[in-house]
């Protein structure tokens, strides 16, 4: 039952924010909903990481499709911890823009709805409701990139819209072919992901694959893999911070997990070169991002491409296809989400102190907003994969995995390929943080578009709001922690999410 | 039913599939945002006759449900809420230039449409004969089209129908092969093409209203890195 | 034997009588649509008489060419019809000399030398109808080839006897989607090359506008008949393949008689009555295009076609 509340809530929260009260109503409704989502999703992932089984809702309407095991109980936490901690963020961000209540209640009500179309992703198990569901996150979060309503942001949500939509039209494709092929596989089972792994060895595999590559194409767009990223950089720069630590941090891991899901299928099914797709695919997502990230001038698209090269190499750990593998690549969607979704809290916090995106006109941000500076640095360090953090054990422990299996060209890559992205960040971000400006007259251009007046006169001191310190606090605590100890009940629904993408 | 009876409804049907092709076509060269519109409902029709006459072929109930599902919302629900979300000055404009010229876009479809028969030839191969016919291949062509469409326009409307026609594609390829999907899905699938539509026509109207244009095409200030910090180099 | 060829020859008379009354059925019903009443449907034959008695003016610097054009322009439909089926859906004496192809180039045998003719006047608007004309010839060509390899693939025939048993036999052929969609690209065909509306305005008076009339501009006379003539039966002809062919191969007289083939007549009329009414609700609702629209509807039909040729492949 808690798993239809935790539907539920984002829902009620969404339509309660329409209602014409003070702006602390909106926001205050939104923490509240989404942080007893977390308590109610931490409850399930503990149940699912204790006893293993498998938790049901009732038998009507769609209702029946609902079913969590291991992998989608982690995407679950990971959705609603970063879920409450952007709309902690939220809270001072948006305080700071001086949006009308109108506005203000708008951003909330697309927030939740956006939240709630992400819980459902991972809740559902029949594959063509997820279908439906990722088409509403693109949906509800298109609103949430446009909002700041400037020529840029508007750009950034119509690509986003049109290309993430052309791919779910793929995936439609992708998707009935793979009913298709469940009908013509004669298994009795019931079309949802156990279902398809239990008949996939009698499916015919060539509808098989036409339907894992449509999948795997049209999914993939969303996600951000190469080929089709063009539209990522631009919505995850232009969208509000915490918005943008939403679709980096999360939604694009979540996505990604609906083309996890068909991995086991693939493997149970004779010849099929799943892993080969995903290997080739990851590794030119993690390449071309390394590269591109050396390029950008927006600190925020920085982050973004560090996104697709963090998807490539999820991408590429599983096309691995060891356990350890995926082990190590359920850990890498757990410490990517907790640092990226901090470097955008980070970011945003820069971009409120600064008052700009530009790169080359941010310069000692240490000692304008200590805090800020601090955590820009933490979280480029956190992302890029320094050792004592989580994304470096994480990485650590697919680059192991890949050398075991014996896949030294394609590990190779992966490493050369991080450690590019390693200096292409922390180049920019030591300059922003710790380089001296040449003149003052340079600095301080005023992003016009951003609704932020510049009030970055030297020695002028800017303090964060206490909601955004607390948002980053949050999150920067997994970021530590994560890298030097695991709890043990997350160390349960670790190996069981990994247990889920591993065939048996 | 009767073996001519049988062949007389698997020929409408290829029929319908092959009007829903020369459809396809028209969205991708079709100027007016009024036309590809009306071409848009002609092919939601054609789906729905094509899932009717599956339907009677093969005496399936959720075909007529798809059916019906098709004829309320697509044609009658889509102009209605673009209609109340979209500036009316969309229906005036013309498409002057597309990023390709016409019979060039036709060419190129009229290639991916050989394409997708290739794709589709193996696919019929798997699947049972009961699920053989136009729609598979006309289907991946339909999609493909649609997808073209989105490459080649510039407009808010005819984006969007090309959006709306990938699903019409899929779900026509969906009709043969995939027959007993769960009626609550499409419906389902259906309310989500309308959400589509209201979410791009708000998008729209906000695009007309900050840019005094929906010619989204010519939006495309977000490049990479060199042009940019190039420009400020010079104001320096 | 013989038998044959007189049927041959009473269908070539049937197209030589009829011809001018479609077009003057045809200008009447326009002027209707538009609440007018319009010249009586006999005008074109009293025109006929009318320029059969008078005098010809030809140029002085002119060739032969000139001089021989009328003649081609008038004989090559009566080829034509020697080899279609007019009133008979079995193959009359001629029949063998060709198929759908060579009347293709038979009529455009027509057409090239009417251009010649139109440049060979130096008038200055002759030689603008004159490539007008060829625009439009060479965008049509590629139309008509798929058209005539479609049919020729689904039929397994161009020989036009055999096609069309192939859209009724059976029944549910009738709606195969290369077939209707094969009528459609054949009538925007008809259009383009009639010189009828979206491409072309027979009404239309105005030199610079003009694409079809202006190539016939210098004639005068016996030549200006003979050309009128042919163009009417040129319509006519490829009414009849349009018709008799692919939309309703009903109609036509299986049996050997006179009597059989005489029926005939009135069913063929009949037929071209009510195709020249969709023609008038076309050439009602829809303004000429654009010289360079062209391209774009010849394009459509194009399209057209070969999505005919493709839902075939489908199929199989």
């Amino acid at each position: 039952m808690s798993v239809i509340a935790i539907l539920l809530l984002p829902l009620v929260a969404a339509a309660l924010v329409c209602l014409p009260f003070k702006k602390v109503w909106a926001s205050g409704v939104t923490v509240t909903s989404s942080s007893a989502v977390l308590v109610l999703t931490a409850r399930i992932a503990w149940m699912v990481s204790l006893d293993k089984t498998v938790v049901s809702g009732l038998k009507a309407g769609v209702l029946k499709w609902i079913s969590v095991d291991g992998l989608s109980a982690l995407i679950l936490l990971l959705i609603a911890f970063i879920g409450a901690a952007a709309a902690i963020f939220s809270v001072g961000y948006m305080a700071h823009g001086n949006y009308k209540p109108k506005k203000l209640r708008l951003y909330y009500a697309n927030y939740n709805l956006f939240i709630f179309s992400m819980l459902a992703i991972p809740v559902f198990s029949e594959p063509t409701l997820v279908w439906i569901v990722v088409e509403l996150t693109t949906l509800a979060s298109a609103l949430l990139v446009s909002f700041e309503n400037t020529r840029e942001a508007l750009e950034a949500a119509w690509k986003y819209v049109v290309l993430s939509l052309m791919g779910a039209g793929f995936a439609l494709l992708g998707f009935l072919l793979l009913f298709a092929a469940m009908q013509a596989s004669g298994s009795k089972e019931a079309y949802t992901w156990s279902g398809l792994v239990n008949a996939a060895h009698s499916m015919p595999p060539v509808l098989l694959q036409m339907a894992f590559l449509l999948i795997l194409i049209g999914l993939g767009t969303k996600v951000g893999l190469v080929p089709m990223h063009t539209w990522l950089p631009d919505a995850h720069s232009q969208a509000p911070s915490p918005v943008c630590a939403l679709l980096s941090g999360i939604e694009t891991s979540v996505i990604l997990y609906v083309i996890l899901r068909l991995f086991p299928v693939m493997q149970a099914s004779p010849n099929s070169h799943a892993g080969t797709w995903a290997i080739v695919l990851g590794l030119i997502s993690v390449g071309a991002a390394a590269f591109l990230l050396m390029q950008v001038s927006d600190y925020k698209r920085m982050f973004a491409f560090s996104t697709i090269e963090h998807m490539g190499i999820i991408l590429t750990a599983v096309g691995l296809g060891a356990s350890a593998a995926n082990y190590g690549a359920v850990w890498q969607i757990v410490s990517h989400c907790v640092t990226k979704s901090f470097c955008f809290f980070a970011a945003g916090a820069v971009l409120l102190s600064a008052g700009t995106r530009e790169i080359s006109a941010v310069r000692g941000l240490i000692r304008r907003s200590p805090a800020a500076g601090a955590a820009l640095v933490f979280g480029a360090l956190g992302i890029t994969g320094a050792p004592p953090l989580a994304v470096f054990l994480s990485e650590f422990s697919i680059l192991k995995a890949g050398l075991a299996q014996k896949h030294y060209i394609a590990t190779g890559l992966l490493a050369v390929f991080i450690v590019i992205a390693f200096f292409g960040i922390m180049m920019q971000v030591n300059r922003m943080a710790f380089g001296v400006r040449e003149n003052d007259s340079d600095a301080a251009v005023p992003d016009d578009h951003s609704g932020y007046s510049g009030h970055f006169t030297p020695g002028n001191r800017f303090h964060l709001p206490f909601s955004c310190s607390l948002a980053l606090i949050l999150t920067a605590v997994p970021v530590l922690v994560l890298g030097l100890y695991i709890p043990p009940p997350l160390q349960g629904l670790l190996s069981q999410a990994a247990a889920v993408l591993t065939m048996k | 039913m009767s073996d001519t009876t049988n062949q007389l409804l698997s020929n409408l049907n290829a029929l319908v599939t092959g009007l829903f092709l020369l459809t396809a076509f028209g969205i991708v060269a079709m100027r007016q945002a009024r036309g590809c519109l009306n071409l848009f409902i002609v092919q939601s029709l054609l789906l729905a006759a094509s899932a009717a006459l599956l339907g009677l072929r093969y005496q399936s109930v959720d075909l007529y449900g798809v059916a019906l599902v098709n004829v309320i919302s697509k044609p009658v629900v889509v102009p209605w809420l673009l209609r109340r979300t979209s500036p009316a000055e969309i229906y005036t404009r013309r498409e002057v230039d597309q990023a390709l010229n016409i019979p060039t876009a036709l060419l190129i479809a009229l290639a991916l449409a050989i394409l997708a028969y290739f794709l589709g030839l193996p696919l019929l191969k798997a699947v049972a004969p009961e699920f053989r016919g136009p729609n598979v291949p006309i289907g991946i062509a339909g999609l493909l089209l649609g997808a073209f469409t989105l490459t080649v326009r510039r407009e808010a409307i005819p984006l969007l129908i090309g959006l709306l026609a990938m699903e019409n594609g899929a779900f026509l390829c969906g009709i043969a092969v995939s027959r007993n999907l769960p009626l609550l899905i499409e419906l389902a699938i259906a309310t989500d093409g309308l959400i589509i539509v209201f979410i791009m026509g708000v998008l729209t109207r906000t695009v007309q209203k900050q840019i005094g244009t929906t010619a989204v095409g010519e939006l495309a200030a977000l490049k990479e890195a060199p042009v940019r910090s190039a420009q400020r180099e010079e104001t320096k | 034997m013989t038998r044959k060829i007189i049927f041959n020859l009473i269908q070539v008379l049937v197209v030589m009588v009829f011809a001018p009354l479609a077009s003057g059925l045809l200008a009447r019903l326009k002027e209707m649509v538009q609440s007018k009443r319009g010249p009586s449907i006999f005008q074109p034959y009293r025109d006929l008489w009318k320029l059969f008695h008078k005098d010809e003016i030809i140029s002085e610097d002119s060739s032969w060419i000139f001089r021989f054009t009328p003649y081609i322009v008038f004989v090559t439909p009566v080829f034509v019809t020697l080899l279609i089926p007019v009133l008979t859906n079995y193959p009359l004496f001629f029949a063998f000399m060709g198929d759908m192809i060579a009347g293709g180039f038979v009529l455009a045998l027509g057409g090239f030398f009417a251009t010649l003719a139109a440049i060979d006047t130096a008038n200055p608007y002759g030689p603008v109808g004159a490539s007008r004309t060829r625009m439009v010839g060479f965008l049509a060509e590629p139309v008509f080839m798929i058209v005539f390899f479609t049919v020729s693939f689904v039929a397994g025939s161009t020989i036009p006897y055999i096609v069309q048993e192939k859209w009724v036999s059976p029944l549910s052929n009738f709606f195969l989607p290369s077939h209707v969609l094969l009528v459609l690209a054949f009538l925007m065909l008809i259009l383009a090359e009639g010189g009828r509306i979206p491409v072309d305005n027979p009404a239309g008076h105005f030199e610079l506008a003009m694409i079809d009339e202006s190539k016939s501009l210098e004639y005068s006379g016996r030549g200006f008949a003979l050309m009128k003539w042919g163009g009417y039966m040129k319509m006519f002809v490829l009414m009849c393949i349009f018709l008799n062919v692919l939309v309703t191969p009903w109609g036509m007289a299986s049996g050997q008689t006179v009597g059989a083939v005489l029926l005939a007549i009135p069913y063929l009329l009949f037929k071209i009555f009510c195709f020249l009414l969709v023609l008038v609700v076309i050439e009602s609702s829809f303004s000429k295009l654009r010289l360079f629209r062209i391209s774009e509807f010849l394009g459509a039909a194009f399209i057209t076609s070969v999505a005919a040729m493709i839902a075939q492949v489908f199929l199989t």
